[in-house]
């Protein structure tokens, strides 16, 4: 049982890192018949998967395309997974509040962090693209997000992320989400003009930086 | 001198009074004349009036008339918005769905979508300063606008899914290149082209051989057919494409800011000239004049010596809004370096 199970975890990450979406809806069906811990599945296999996808990425063996491949067959095997999931697997997960800012419709950038997030075990509500200030800061109330997510390609609309947070302030309740912002143009510079709580180069960068914003003493020890 | 003057001079090894410095205005020419970017739309003697002013003011060496890089594909059917006094974008691709690839058709850009109204502001442009400054016509690659056709993922799918209709949508889109390059260069100027997508901070070098090279080649050839010489810009990260863009026949490469000069210089200096490679926003839009001339003075060090030249430029357009006194700092600088380049530089 315990080989026939590593196997398929290790199927499952082969799948998404072959960006094969049969392969992953294959495993993901026979976890499902032996009677495999979804969760288990899911975090060992295909989020593992994905994971291993992100650091081909750092190493430019994969691009963008081959990213967005593996997260279809990610989501494939997911929706296989999902229904299986045991009530107690689902406590706990940080919600994220993402999307592109009002004026922009560059989304990429935006679909992996929103990607590996999701992997990462964050609860992500994906708003799209081309998002006025209001509709990030009234999502942020409505759902209990922790953590509000910016992205923007285009120096025309980086302006907008420091109206989501002048908007937090105004309602004084910025204190109660982190506002982290990413994108072409933005550095570390303009996220401290703005007074968001952190900026992120890339999609793994990002991760980690959710991370460290709702488990503080956690990154500081994985990072040591 | 004269911009043209003093290309001619660079180009001949004659004495000369500075490198060439192009930081590139886009959309700030609205600030310029005190217009709304939106007042681009559609007015072709407004662009041209601001360019020319921003030329004037600035007094860089290379004019180019650029609002976004939608032109194209707006003219083949995709949607773009028009902020009142922002840059426009992409609203909509052409096609939501890759069944309805037969109702693309490459656009006339003698009728099409505001491709006219960027016609009429390049010969007004021509007609204002062409005697004396080189007035390009932004002209965004196959590549890069095949991916507003259909949309940037579905176009990052179908290069694994179903390549063949990535490469037809590229020829339609290099159909519509051809065709406004031949009204580019029968206004007086010459195509700048642009190909943001097909950066290596989207695709690979494999899919970029694949998918964009072969298309861009063509374009280059036709353009250096009409006597063209041919500038390509590719954002973001491009070290791993260098040789290929060299391939596809570009006389310059422009280099945004992720990439670096010096290292350019070396790899492929020896064959193409380059471009580059302040950065627009932390620098140009953030920075203090102070910022700038560090920055410039970076980018002077690093590649005045390039064997087949250099022009100090923006690593990309620069933003709306930025200052008018960085865009000074930046030709102030260049203008104290002179030529040879000071050696305190």
């Amino acid at each position: 049982m315990s080989a026939e199970k590593e196997r398929l975890l290790q199927e499952l990450s082969d799948a998404v890192v072959e960006m094969d979406e049969d392969q992953a809806v294959a495993a993901a069906n026979e976890v499902v018949d032996r009677g495999i811990d979804a969760y288990e599945a899911i975090e060992r296999g295909l989020s593992a998967g994905m994971e291993r996808a992100g650091d081909l990425f750092d190493q430019e063996e994969y691009f963008i395309p081959e990213l967005l491949m593996c997260s279809d067959a990610m989501y494939a095997g997911m929706d296989v997974l999902k229904p299986h999931l045991k009530a107690d697997n689902a406590a706990v997960k940080h919600k994220v509040v993402i999307g592109v800012v009002e004026g922009d419709t560059h989304d990429i950038g935006k679909n992996l962090v929103k990607i590996m997030l999701e992997t990462s075990g964050f609860d992500v509500t994906d708003l799209g693209r081309d998002i006025p200030p209001a509709r990030f800061v009234e999502t942020a109330k409505n759902i209990g997000a922790k953590i509000i997510a910016l992205s923007t390609l285009m120096t025309t609309t980086m302006e907008g992320m420091g109206a989501v947070i002048r908007q937090l302030s105004e309602e004084g309740i910025r204190d109660q989400f982190k506002v982290i912002v990413g994108g072409g143009p933005i550095s570390q510079g303009f996220a401290d003009r703005i007074g968001a709580d952190g900026y992120a180069v890339n999609a793994a960068d990002a991760i980690r930086l959710a991370r460290s914003l709702v488990h503080p003493s956690a990154a500081a020890g994985a990072a040591a | 001198m004269t911009p043209n003057e003093r290309f001619a001079a660079y180009a001949a090894g004659a004495p000369l009074d500075r490198l060439p410095c192009v930081p590139i205005v886009g959309n700030t020419a609205a600030r310029v004349i005190g217009v709304k970017v939106g007042d681009f739309r559609g007015n072709g003697r407004l662009i041209a009036q601001a360019q020319v002013a921003s030329y004037r003011l600035f007094g860089y060496d290379i004019i180019r008339i650029f609002t976004d890089l939608y032109t194209q594909a707006e003219a083949m059917g995709a949607k773009v918005a028009y902020p009142e006094d922002e840059t426009a974008y992409l609203a909509a691709p052409a096609v939501d769905d890759i069944t309805q690839l037969d109702r693309l058709h490459p656009a006339d850009p003698l009728k099409d979508g505001y491709l006219p109204e960027h016609l009429e502001a390049m010969r007004r442009a021509v007609d204002a300063v062409g005697d004396e400054v080189a007035v390009t016509g932004a002209l965004t690659c196959p590549f890069t606008n095949a991916s507003f056709l259909v949309g940037a993922d579905q176009l990052a799918r179908l290069m694994m899914r179903a390549p063949e209709k990535v490469h037809r949508l590229c020829e339609i889109s290099l159909a519509t290149n051809l065709a406004y390059a031949e009204a580019i260069i029968a206004a007086g100027c010459t195509p700048s082209l642009t190909d943001a997508m097909s950066s290596m901070s989207v695709i690979g070098p494999r899919q970029f051989k694949e998918f964009s090279l072969p298309y861009l080649t063509r374009l280059i050839d036709f353009i250096h057919g009409k006597g063209k010489k041919v500038t390509l810009h590719i954002c973001g990260k491009t070290s791993g494409i260098w040789e290929a863009m060299v391939a596809a026949g570009a006389d310059c490469l422009s280099l945004d800011n992720a990439a670096s000069i010096a290292e350019a210089k070396q790899k492929v200096g020896d064959r193409v000239r380059l471009m580059g490679n302040v950065t627009p926003s932390e620098v140009m839009l953030q920075g203090t004049t102070d910022d700038v001339r560090a920055a410039t003075l970076a980018c002077i060090g690093a590649g005045h010596d390039n064997p087949s030249g250099f022009i100090v430029a923006s690593g990309c357009s620069l933003p709306t809004e930025t200052p008018f006194a960085n865009i000074h700092a930046m030709l102030d600088t260049v203008r104290e370096a002179g030529w040879p380049v000071r050696r305190a530089v």
